[in-house]
């Protein structure tokens, strides 16, 4: 990769990531660039100087950067809207057998999660993805559609990765509920056998109420590690966006932006502004979610 | 029937999830062009020539990668598990100016991920002087606002009595927190084991901070792809294996306190 490349000459590398130390901080503290300018006056290959907003400016009309955050808004709804519904199905599930079975079952259903993610994308570059892969040969193919090409057809990257993220946390978010479920008082299950209430009644007035904060927990986790979320796009796209940018996520175009690893173009304010500009609107987002369901930190 | 069909959904979802890592132990011997056919399941023949390949450090010096990924981590964890329970402990029994708006701020570093602020992370590493050390793994990361919110919300459940007790008794405040901890043992080492997994994952942060010579495990791994073409697939294989037991091996040791804690915490 570039950024290793980087690194090979010792002495060149130190001077470069000095020059990048001067000229990025001035952009970061602008209140302290009229420092910086001083300081690097007479070295004329400089030219740090305060410029206002105008690296915001040419963020905002960055067409990859409205692709990168398109990109990872489908991918962290995409792995909400899966993650949490099959887990709950999995805990409700794995809640009728025996202490034993189910025990053995979290385990493996949380070895994904413990697996670093760049594992995870080789074993689905080598296992699952491919024209041979498990999944073309065992799903797609036997249904009778042809081979998908998963990595190489942009409509078809992105889901790739929101399987990636399913894989991964699916089991964890399933330890989460099926701990909430085992929390909930016995008497609720035995008045609701007296009852007879029906499937979906018991899934409304029991499962629901009970499990609420654990769901929003488990989704504020997995939003956050959905923007986060870089080791495996970058181990499975090579640092790159893909074909035509299909899987470019924001932290992997942050990365892109600022340091020689994909189109090496140091880049520093404009990477600095793009973080600045979507890290405090999703936690602000975030935090009016939390703060509609206080009840998770009030007493 | 209900049972039959949950039974079956359940040993689908569990052979999606064993199915490849089971795979990927046996790739360990298989030859590239065995590898190559994802739906052969053992290997013609059973030779550890990958691991010793890769032990011996031959291909890229794993040994030490994994080390310093170990240390790393562990350190990590550590810290973050004192520094998150002592907070979370203040924030929980005692009432002062500003708590609220402290722990407001608390709240906000969970929903911004440090890998969002890679690059104001880079220059104050550089500022710091201390790029390419190992603190620059330690450091970030340790007053972590999940770890504060979930102690907080751990000893709420201590009842007050106890450090009525312990204050009648004239004990400081610290030595309070610090004899409340046999209580909230479980609490501890889940935290602590899933703090470890957050860093042992952690790709971004070591990729801009650390030289070549001292690396963490996720950046080794993906080297090891990166010149796949010279080194053969099984040698990634067998580090990716290496990888996954440490953490199985850790979980596998602190699941059942883990399951006592979470099912305590929702308890409410």
């Amino acid at each position: 990769m570039g950024f290793d490349l980087a690194f090979q000459n010792p002495e060149r590398s130190v001077s470069h990531w000095n020059d990048l130390e001067i000229k990025g901080s001035s952009y970061i503290k602008p209140s302290f660039s009229w420092l910086d300018n001083k300081i690097t006056e007479d070295d004329s290959e400089q030219d740090s100087k305060y410029v206002g907003f105008d690296n915001f400016k040419d963020v905002l009309n960055d067409p990859k950067f409205y692709k990168a955050i398109q990109n990872t808004f489908f991918y962290v709804l995409g792995s909400l809207l899966l993650i949490l519904p099959i887990a709950f199905l999995l805990s409700v599930s794995l809640f009728q057998f025996s202490r034993l079975f189910r025990g053995f079952f979290v385990f493996s259903l949380m070895i994904p999660g413990l697996a670093l993610p760049g594992v995870l994308s080789t074993l689905f570059y080598l296992f699952f993805h491919g024209k041979m892969g498990a999944l073309n040969q065992y799903i797609v193919m036997p249904l009778g559609f042809d081979p998908i090409n998963w990595m190489m057809d942009p409509d078809f990257i992105l889901p790739s990765l929101i399987f990636q993220s399913v894989w991964r946390w699916t089991g964890l978010v399933t330890l989460f509920f099926l701990c909430g479920i085992e929390a909930i008082p016995r008497w609720q299950f035995e008045i609701a056998k007296i009852e007879g209430i029906g499937r979906l009644t018991k899934l409304a007035q029991i499962y629901l109420p009970n499990l609420w904060h654990l769901g929003v927990f488990a989704a504020v986790f997995l939003i956050v590690d959905g923007f986060a979320s870089f080791s495996g796009a970058y181990n499975l796209l090579g640092g790159s966006g893909g074909i035509m940018d299909a899987g470019l996520l924001l932290v992997t175009y942050v990365y892109q932006v600022a340091f020689p690893g994909g189109s090496g173009q140091f880049n520093f304010p404009g990477a600095a502004a793009m973080s600045l500009l979507v890290v405090p609107a999703t936690a602000l987002f975030l935090f009016i979610l939390l703060q509609s369901r206080q009840r998770l930190w009030a007493r | 029937m209900i049972r039959f069909f949950s039974f079956a959904f359940l040993c689908f979802f569990a052979l999606v999830c064993l199915y490849p890592f089971a795979w990927m132990f046996f790739s360990t011997f298989k030859t590239n062009r065995e590898i190559y056919q994802p739906t052969t399941f053992f290997p013609q023949s059973y030779e550890w020539d990958a691991f010793y390949l890769l032990l011996t450090g031959q291909t890229i010096p794993f040994v030490e990668y994994f080390l310093n990924s170990l240390m790393f981590s562990g350190m990590q964890s550590f810290l973050a598990t004192v520094v998150c329970s002592a907070a979370g402990f203040v924030f929980a029994k005692y009432s002062f100016r500003w708590s609220g708006f402290l722990f407001g701020i608390a709240i906000l570093v969970i929903l911004i991920p440090k890998q969002a602020m890679a690059v104001p992370l880079f220059d104050w590493m550089l500022w710091l002087g201390l790029k390419g050390s190992g603190w620059s793994m330690v450091l970030p990361g340790i007053a972590s606002g999940l770890g504060i919110v979930f102690f907080r919300q751990v000893f709420l459940k201590i009842p007050d009595d106890l450090i009525d007790l312990a204050k009648v008794e004239g004990y400081s405040t610290a030595k309070i927190c610090w004899l409340l901890y046999p209580l909230i043992l479980p609490a501890l080492m889940t935290y602590g084991l899933l703090h470890f997994i957050l860093s042992w994952q952690e790709h971004l942060i070591p990729l801009l901070l650390l030289d070549d010579n001292n690396l963490t495990l996720p950046i080794a791994l993906s080297k090891l792809r990166d010149v796949s073409h010279r080194i053969p697939e099984s040698v990634g294989m067998a580090a990716a294996v290496l990888s996954i037991l440490s953490t199985v091996l850790i979980f596998g040791i602190c699941f059942r306190k883990m399951k006592t804690a979470l099912t305590n915490l929702s308890l409410n």
